[in-house]
């Protein structure tokens, strides 16, 4: 399942957040947007979430055109910066909460759900926590369940806010690496945000950057190292100048 | 423009269709009713002695009653806030007793109180004074009910004033009334304005808790709302429609003098705004 | 410098630990004593007042002011009265509360004042303008009357004053609050597939219950208890038209003191209930929104 936004445009209240950005996401592949705050990746991301609409431009899921196609109709899977776990319901239920609102006609059986829920909280080693809520959890355990819960639908790709923003640095290294194993073996296209380099360096297969809503440079990290497009690129990343 | 989240036009087009029949329609009838027929007759209304003489009256006893509330409640604010003791927690909640407790009981109990029979009217009148039937019946009436606006508004503001400031202050060798003074006081100054501006709006279109106390005396005691009803009873809709109008012209000039006062607090913290 | 700070030492030494930032205890206990004296004399004596009152004539007395079939009338009216404007306020608060808090759109402002109205009007005025409008005189008079409906002096214009008065509370209760919870779990909750009415019912609700309830109570207890608004549309007729506060007036201009303070006692208790459950709702409303804002 591949993306492809051609021609992004976005504006709010006067202010431009995304200028005429055009990035294509392989099947498989994990991309970052990377790039300084205010520098319109979060917009991006909800953008191709279809958390916003936007001004010009087009998204396409595996060729087909989503533009106009609300966030669900999408089946973008979306993991929030801070998490937006619902408070008042457990960890399990937060997790089923995506299959529990389908409609009578394609909701499982309870067993299958409750099958569903299990083999997720598997996935991201969190199984004695299903009773839990999520004020009981730490930073880390809320943002695996955040995760679990957004790939319970079964999303056609998988979009992260700022995952590991709001965490700790020794945290923040074991999930980075976590993340990165756990894409090797779903293999499910995803694009997370970050403004944090060495983030978006080891994890990425690919990486964007963004300054001022609009895109400097996109390309395999060890690329934009050897090659920076412009002198934003150069600076941002704190490379030698080279001629 | 395509709105994310549902129901945009479900609750605006409710709540408007809401709000144009309950309080457009009924303001505007308001409006006509009062312009309907002759003018003179619409001036010599709100401009009659009896009818003046209750606008002084309004507006005399609400000031002095929101000033007494301004001076209490933030006594009370402070001691809530800033201290423990015992029954702090029930004094705190009680405090919006006048708020909860339907205007018309207040009116007979404190008419109760304070008439020469009274509790408190008898002890009184020993020494002279008569608190019912008459203008300081009123003040304490309002004091009355005006009372949590004060307490309310100042407490959150008082709660959030940073103690560092404070140390500073002392470190920099002022008294504690000093600190007070320069420091806190104007710092609680615009939430202290906002209450007493609150409490007054509120006190001066008050009615239940006044009329049982006031003796309605024309020309000295009678307060604006109850002459709209009197102008009603006469069915003279248009002088009542009248009065009406000259009380919502007050309610109004209040909503701006309290934005007002906030828009001024804004500016002074934030002079570049 | 130096010198502030050992006078600073000698007060801290001379007063045993008093902090920098409070007052000496004699003028902390005079404060207190000060405000708790003045709370008492104004504001809890006519609560006592109001129950001496009441039992002044002998308990037998008291309780027999509520057989009286004049005020279980009273009694009944307001209980109709309440049961339809707080629901419908409800309503009407939830979707205003909803509008502003999760969206934007023009005139925003003007709307949100408009919703604090009633708060700044007199009461009078709130009753005025029914009468204007649909009294014999009003604007709608004539049709009304060609229809042979009755608003004022009836129990429609006692509902609709009603309900004039009270709208306001629910609104206000949860506004704040669902402007502080933000939008984050209602997207989340979209993106996973749920729609409009599941949003609401499975992801808002639950977050805001505490703040509706405190908005409900308090539209409840001013549904009850009002007096300027409903005393101007009923036409005060006996066993038709008259509220429990409106009773009270009847009964205390004919001198039946002990009676009209038995019944002012019941609406006072509804007053005290109405703190406790409030002091607990927004106890719970405040944990909520601290909740939300971790």
């Amino acid at each position: 399942m591949s993306i492809r936004i051609e021609g992004l445009s976005k504006k709010f209240a006067g202010h431009v957040a995304v200028q005429n950005a055009s990035i294509e996401v392989g099947t498989g592949k994990l991309v970052a947007l990377l790039g300084p705050s205010g520098s319109g990746k979060t917009t991006l991301l909800r953008l191709i979430a279809g958390l916003e609409f936007p001004d010009a431009g087009q998204v396409f899921f595996h060729g087909e055109e989503v533009t106009q196609k609300s966030a669900y109709e999408r089946r973008a899977g979306f993991v929030f910066q801070h998490y937006a776990l619902f408070q008042h319901l457990s960890v399990f239920d937060n997790i089923a909460f995506g299959l529990e609102v389908r409609s009578r006609a394609t909701r499982p059986a309870k067993e299958e759900i409750r099958e569903r829920v299990h083999n997720l909280l598997k996935l991201v080693q969190l199984e004695a926590f299903a009773k839990r809520f999520p004020s009981q959890l730490s930073g880390g355990q809320r943002q695996r369940i955040a995760l679990a819960r957004a790939l319970a639908i079964e999303p056609r790709v998988l979009l992260l806010d700022e995952p590991f923003g709001a965490l700790d640095a020794k945290v923040r290294k074991e999930l980075r690496a976590w993340l990165r194993r756990f894409h090797d073996e779903t293999h499910i296209t995803s694009l997370f945000v970050t403004h944090d380099q060495e983030e978006a360096f080891e994890v990425a297969d690919e990486v964007v950057i963004l300054n001022h809503g609009s895109i400097q440079q996109i390309g395999a990290p060890g690329l934009i190292q050897r090659e920076p497009a412009n002198a934003f690129v150069q600076d941002f990343l704190g490379l030698d100048f080279q001629i | 423009m395509r709105r994310i989240l549902p129901g945009f036009p479900l609750t605006l087009g409710f709540s408007v269709i809401y709000l144009t029949l309950i309080v457009l329609i009924p303001f505007a009838a308001l409006a006509a009713k009062a312009f309907s027929g002759s003018w003179l007759h619409l001036w010599q209304v709100i401009t009659s002695p009896r009818v003046v003489a209750s606008y002084e009256l309004s507006f005399g006893t609400s000031l002095l009653a929101s000033l007494i509330n301004g001076f209490f409640g933030f006594i009370t604010a402070w001691v809530l806030t800033r201290y423990q003791f015992p029954g702090r927690k029930i004094l705190d909640s009680l405090v919006d007793l006048p708020f909860a407790l339907p205007t018309a009981v207040a009116g007979i109990a404190l008419t109760a109180l304070y008439a020469p029979n009274g509790w408190v009217g008898s002890l009184l009148a020993k020494v002279g004074i008569a608190a019912a039937f008459n203008r300081l019946g009123i003040v304490i009436a309002l004091v009355f009910i005006g009372f949590p606006f004060v307490v309310r508004t100042l407490q959150p503001v008082l709660a959030s004033l940073s103690e560092e400031v404070e140390e500073a202050s002392a470190l920099l060798g002022a008294t504690r009334f000093q600190t007070f003074r320069r420091v806190i006081f104007p710092a609680a100054l615009p939430a202290l304005l906002t209450g007493i501006t609150l409490s007054f709006g509120r006190a001066i279109g008050e009615y239940g808790s006044i009329v049982f106390i006031s003796g309605n005396i024309p020309f000295k005691t009678e307060i604006t709302p109850l002459l709209i009803v009197a102008k009603l009873e006469q069915y003279d809709y248009q002088g009542a429609a009248g009065i009406g109008l000259v009380m919502l012209l007050a309610s109004f000039s209040i909503l701006v003098v309290v934005n007002g006062v906030q828009w001024w607090n804004a500016r002074r913290i934030n002079p570049t705004h | 410098m130096a010198g502030a700070i050992q006078d600073l030492t000698a007060v801290r030494s001379k007063t045993r630990l008093r902090r920098a930032t409070e007052e000496g205890p004699l003028v902390r206990w005079m404060l207190i004593l000060l405000s708790v004296g003045f709370f008492a004399a104004f504001l809890l004596l006519p609560l006592v007042a109001v129950f001496a009152e009441g039992f002044r004539r002998g308990a037998t007395l008291y309780f027999k002011t509520f057989t009286d079939p004049v005020t279980l009338d009273a009694i009944k009216l307001t209980l109709v009265t309440a049961a339809i404007a707080v629901p419908c306020n409800t309503l009407f608060g939830v979707a205003a509360a909803w509008a502003i808090t999760r969206f934007e759109f023009r005139g925003k402002q003007f709307f949100s004042t408009l919703i604090d109205l009633p708060l700044w009007v007199s009461p009078v005025v709130g009753g005025l303008i029914y009468v204007l409008l649909f009294g014999s005189q009003g604007v709608l008079g004539p049709w009304l009357q060609a229809h042979h409906w009755r608003i004022i002096y009836a129990t429609p214009g006692i509902v609709i004053a009603t309900v004039f008065v009270t709208f306001p509370f629910v609104a206000r209760g949860l506004i704040p609050l669902m402007q502080a919870q933000g939008v984050a779990e209602e997207e989340a909750a979209l993106t996973l597939g749920a729609r409009g009415w599941q949003v609401f019912l499975r992801v808002t609700l639950p977050k805001i219950k505490w703040g509706l309830l405190y908005g409900i109570i308090l539209a409840n207890a001013r549904a009850m208890g009002e007096f300027g608004a409903v005393s101007v549309v009923s036409g005060h007729i006996r066993g038709l038209t008259n509220t429990v506060p409106l009773q009270i007036e009847i009964l205390y201009n004919e001198y039946a003191f002990a009676a009209a303070f038995a019944l002012a006692s019941l609406l006072s208790l509804l007053a005290l209930v109405t703190l406790g459950v409030k002091t607990y709702v927004e106890w719970r409303a405040r944990q909520q929104l601290e909740q939300a804002q971790s």
